[in-house]
């Protein structure tokens, strides 16, 4: 095990999560302190603050009448985030199997599913997040308003989908077995690294995004239920 | 203080809060959705008038001093130190925003803009650099309580030839009240309905006639507008003197209901911020609007009307802080339905309606009148245009001018009024419309 391949896969591994759970706690707890003096609700709104927050936050309503196009790309892009987020708990917890097991999907019933939705979520991602940077590049309202960050925070996605896609289309397929065993031995406090590159590289992108949520406009999806809060709380 | 010293403070000051603004300055994403509805960017596609980019020059300064990326990392951080240069056009940028929310209907993760813009404006107006034409509307708000500079003679004399108006339409004297205490209704106007374009006023008291309330309500001739421009110049300490001094007359006359006239911005702060945030503690009166008020009595079939008297097609503008701020939405158009042959909606309507491109302000503003008339009204004149109405009625001041000065502009053979002087030409006294002479 290289010294360079234990940094990533057993040190930055802790830091990253820390510095995540920690920084994103923080920045939620600071909105949640500053007070808010006055009322600003912005009509119409419908049904109970509540729900509008969730379908907020899960359809994105409000962009679906602003902009159809980008709500396409913007709701495919972060629906598939979220579905590839579910399929990598399985590289720690075998609760999925499981559950799959349980309602008569066997083994290489599981393999093939992992297979069909975890490559069309990577191939999803990949064009809808190349989309999103050529858009940020060549459509001028989006371009006169972006600057590093904007730019930073899509190339960090590119190169973690890029090597995650690599290792399901490339030559080195990702090997279940021994990620869990990798992720069962943090866990454990006694990381044993694997030695694939492409793993390691995918996962060292991973930790800089981890660690660059916090810092950045990436906290749009923790603040994004504070700000339709207040325009979409009720007042009589 | 240095300009530099002055903004930094104001920009710093977001760290306590309002959330909303501390929340602005950390969760943009830069999606461009706000420039896609903007009726601002949609008259021009210049960089200056992107929304994100405007609220941007907050956010930068902010980014810089108090996030960790921004101290360290600076402009790979989307941070900016602070420029001379490029403050001294603050002004013309913060008030190239009509503030109407629309970003904030449609902005994936809930930001309003006109938050930011206010913040700049507050700022701005510390240093002296609130545009003059409305530091002199300020100053005349507070020096006199109405925007106009009036004297409580001129106002006396219009309500005077208002009531001698009224008599020659319909024969009888109907009657306009004037600081009458202990009347359960004081209704205030933006000055401009009582002094200028008197129908919107005409058509309150013929309600108040029809019901039988001819003594109920009253105006007052130290008191008579709503208008309050301490909010479009970011300006708390003016706005909350100019709200103090209405709220002192309505409980100086007891009144149960202060009736607000057709005027958005008016009826925004009296109603979601001084009574909301109870800015003077619990009121003995209620605010409601006089559009809600009137299309009560309609509901409850209690005035009648001669529709043939507005046989032109008409089309409702929403103002912005009526439609989007106060969910005053259907009452104009229960009114306008009641009292027109014909009446058209634009596309989009209700809370989604464009700006008129007068907003915030800016419809006082003589000197951007270019500005209104070829970039932040393109819009609206477009969507007007669209309806093939003959006639665009608006509930507000601001709204009024900005969409006559267009129709004008544009050489658009459309006139534009208010929803109660409609009202005012349909509705039956003694069972009569108005033998109307011709205001246009």
């Amino acid at each position: 095990m290289s010294n360079t391949a234990f940094l990533v896969g057993g040190i930055l591994p802790y830091l990253a999560v820390v510095v995540f759970l920690v920084g994103v706690g923080y920045r939620l707890r600071v909105w949640w302190r500053v007070p808010q003096p006055a009322p600003m609700t912005l009509y119409p709104t419908k049904g109970s603050s509540f729900a509008s927050l969730a379908k907020e936050a899960l359809f994105f309503p409000s962009l679906y009448r602003g902009d159809k196009t980008m709500w396409l790309l913007s709701w495919s892009f972060h629906a598939t985030l979220a579905l590839a987020f579910l399929g990598h708990l399985r590289v720690v917890t075998g609760l999925l199997d499981r559950g799959m097991g349980s309602v008569g999907v066997g083994a290489p019933g599981i393999e093939t599913l992992s297979a069909i939705a975890g490559g069309a979520a990577g191939i999803v991602l990949g064009v809808t997040v190349v989309t999103l940077l050529l858009r940020r590049i060549f459509v001028a309202r989006v371009r006169e308003i972006s600057k590093a960050p904007d730019f930073l925070a899509l190339l960090l996605l590119l190169a973690v989908l890029t090597c995650g896609n690599l290792m399901r289309f490339g030559g080195t397929h990702f090997d279940l077995a021994q990620t869990r065993t990798w992720a069962a031995s943090l866990l454990a406090f006694s990381p044993v690294v694997p030695a694939s590159p492409a793993f390691l590289l995918h996962l060292f992108f991973a930790e800089l995004l981890l660690l660059y949520v916090a810092f950045s406009k990436l906290m749009h999806f923790g603040g994004l239920f504070f700000t339709f809060s207040l325009i979409k709380g009720s007042q009589p | 203080m240095s300009d530099q010293e002055t903004v930094l403070k104001g920009v710093n000051a977001i760290k306590g809060g309002p959330r909303a603004l501390r929340l602005y300055m950390d969760v943009c994403a830069k999606c461009g959705t706000c420039a896609e509805v903007c009726p601002v960017y949609y008259g021009k596609q210049d960089p200056k008038y992107n929304p994100a980019n405007r609220s941007d020059l907050i956010r930068s300064l902010y980014k810089r001093h108090n996030t960790l990326a921004g101290k360290i990392f600076g402009g790979l951080s989307g941070a900016k130190d602070f420029d001379q240069a490029e403050f001294e056009e603050w002004q013309d940028i913060f008030y190239s925003c009509t503030t109407c929310r629309r970003c904030a209907q449609f902005c994936p993760v809930g930001i309003d803009n006109s938050v930011i813009t206010r913040k700049g404006r507050t700022i701005l107006d510390g240093l002296g650099r609130t545009p003059a034409r409305l530091q002199k509307v300020v100053k005349t708000a507070l020096d006199t309580h109405n925007t106009d500079g009036a004297s409580a003679d001129a106002f006396n004399a219009a309500i005077a030839f208002i009531e001698e108006e009224m008599r020659e339409e319909h024969g009888v004297d109907i009657k306009i009240p004037v600081d009458v205490v202990g009347a359960e209704y004081f209704y205030l106007p933006p000055s401009g309905d009582a002094l200028v374009n008197i129908e919107a006023t005409m058509g309150v008291a013929k309600v108040f006639h029809v019901l039988g309330m001819g003594d109920k309500w009253t105006m007052s001739s130290k008191c008579f507008d709503g208008a309050n421009y301490g909010l479009f110049t970011g300006n708390d300490a003016h706005m909350k003197a100019t709200n103090k001094a209405c709220v002192d007359e309505a409980k100086r006359l007891g009144v149960k209901v202060l009736l607000m006239g057709e005027c958005g911005h008016a009826h925004r702060v009296m109603k979601r911020m001084m009574e909301s945030s109870k800015w003077w503690g619990d009121l003995p009166f209620q605010v409601i609007n006089c559009m809600e008020w009137t299309a009560e009595q309609i509901r409850a079939g209690k005035l009648q009307f001669d529709k043939s008297k507005n046989p032109e097609s008409v089309t409702y503008h929403d103002p912005c802080n009526f439609a989007k701020s106060c969910n005053i939405i259907e009452a104009p158009r229960v009114i306008l339905r009641a009292a027109c042959t014909e009446v058209r909606e634009m596309t989009p309507h209700g809370a989604e309606n464009w700006c008129c491109g007068g907003g915030g302000g800016l419809a006082a503003m003589n000197e951007i009148l270019e500005f209104r008339m070829t970039v932040s009204g393109v819009k609206k004149h477009e969507q007007i245009k669209a309806t093939g109405a003959e006639y665009v009625a608006t509930a507000c001041a601001n709204c009024k001018r900005q969409l006559a000065q267009l129709m004008e502009h544009h050489k658009e053979d459309i006139a534009v009024g208010g929803v109660h002087d409609m009202l005012s030409r349909a509705i039956l006294v003694d069972g009569k419309a108005a033998n109307r002479k011709c205001y246009d």
